[in-house]
């Protein structure tokens, strides 16, 4: 597989590095030409020396015949400019975007770029899994960022606690599927009692969010005097 | 053997890049190895840019290429001394002829350094030799072109 990598920081160093170890075509553009350099001294003379966000050379580069453009640059607008031109200049395969700012995620969606990873919201997930919180967790966005895969903790307070799923008022577009009790997963069923401590697993559109958010977290006001 | 009776190479890499100084090069390094009876290996590498993927039939098909082979092959030949050719193509000549001379557990490694008359005229370095004079795991002679009258 041939895989055209934009950004030569540490992630596009390390991604270049494993690609290679892995057996891949890989050439990698970083517009800095003392890192650059740097880099081609490290692991070989699959540096170009340019800025991936002019068309002419990421046609040097070879996007035309890339299977994969991975733009990891640190700058969001540079990511997307480039995915943007792989797609619908050079027409490749497959897109993947860093993205920096969680924010954008849904415009990067939305113009087309097949894949965006998100090292903020990444660890924000991590951070808010080992904290108890009285908010959604978002766990992935799934489908073209529409749908979001939830993680809803169920605290004292929560309208959810004691009831069966099929009793709650699940908002259209949103599905239960999964429960995580005691470290243990398991299918939800319609007569599943949720407990305190449980953890939901939902998957739903996003402008479902508050709805699901009253559902199992419970209002924002009464979560505040809890 | 004592030091000084040690031949200065016994198997030269010698890198042919199509101009003129590729057959002065040649027949220099085939005069110095005919006597240690030491090898010698020409090559040509055909650089191929990234929008062709590195197996593309370039080189194969390439006159020009076999004719700086066959022009090198004949000067070593009036020197009797047998010349190995090797048409390479890669992404970078200099990591090309250094990745050879490795693989070829070569003890030397000669490279010309044409004039250019373009702009002005001057030897023009390129990326090529410093990459060679840096990575080359063995000696490096770097064989450059006598200055031109009109600009000396």
């Amino acid at each position: 597989m041939f895989v055209l990598v934009v950004g030569g920081g540490k992630v596009g160093y390390y991604l270049t590095r494993e690609l290679i170890e892995n057996g891949h075509e890989v050439v990698l553009m970083e517009k800095d030409r003392a890192r650059a350099d740097q880099i081609a001294d490290e692991i070989g003379s699959v540096v170009m020396p340019h800025d991936g966000c002019e068309g002419k050379y990421l046609a040097d580069a070879g996007a035309n015949r890339a299977d994969i453009v991975a733009a990891v640059t640190g700058d969001d607008e540079d990511n997307l400019v480039i995915c943007q031109m792989a797609r619908h200049h050079f027409d490749v395969g497959r897109t993947i975007a860093r993205v920096n700012n969680p924010k954008n995620e849904r415009l990067f969606k939305h113009l087309g770029v097949d894949e965006i990873i998100s090292p903020t919201r990444m660890i924000l997930g991590s951070i808010e899994q080992d904290i108890p919180v009285h908010e959604l967790l978002h766990l992935a966005a799934l489908g073209e960022g529409e749908l979001e895969l939830i993680e809803a903790h169920l605290q004292a307070g929560s309208p959810a606690v004691g009831r069966a799923t099929k009793d709650l008022d699940i908002p259209e577009g949103c599905s239960l599927f999964a429960l995580i009790r005691a470290g243990v997963a398991a299918p939800l069923r319609p007569d599943t009692v949720l407990r305190e401590g449980d953890k939901v697993i939902a998957i739903g559109k996003t402008e479902c969010e508050a709805l699901l958010h009253g559902q199992l977290i419970g209002e924002a006001e009464a979560v505040d005097a809890g | 053997m004592p030091e000084q009776h040690r031949p200065a190479f016994t198997r030269a890499l010698v890198a042919l890049n199509g101009a003129p100084s590729d057959a002065v090069i040649v027949r220099l390094v085939a005069e110095l190895a005919r006597p240690a009876r030491a090898e010698l290996i020409g090559v040509h590498v055909v650089e191929i840019n990234w929008t062709l993927p590195l197996d593309a039939d370039i080189a194969g098909s390439s006159d020009d290429a076999q004719r700086i082979l066959d022009l090198a092959e004949g000067v070593a030949e009036r020197q009797r001394q047998p010349l190995e050719t090797v048409l390479l193509q890669a992404r970078d000549v200099g990591a090309a002829i250094v990745d050879e001379a490795t693989e070829r557990a070569a003890d030397l490694v000669v490279v010309g350094l044409p004039f250019r008359k373009r702009f002005g005229g001057d030897f023009a370095m390129g990326r090529t030799i410093p990459y060679v004079l840096k990575n080359a795991p063995c000696a490096v002679w770097v064989v450059r072109d006598p200055m031109p009258q009109e600009a000396s």
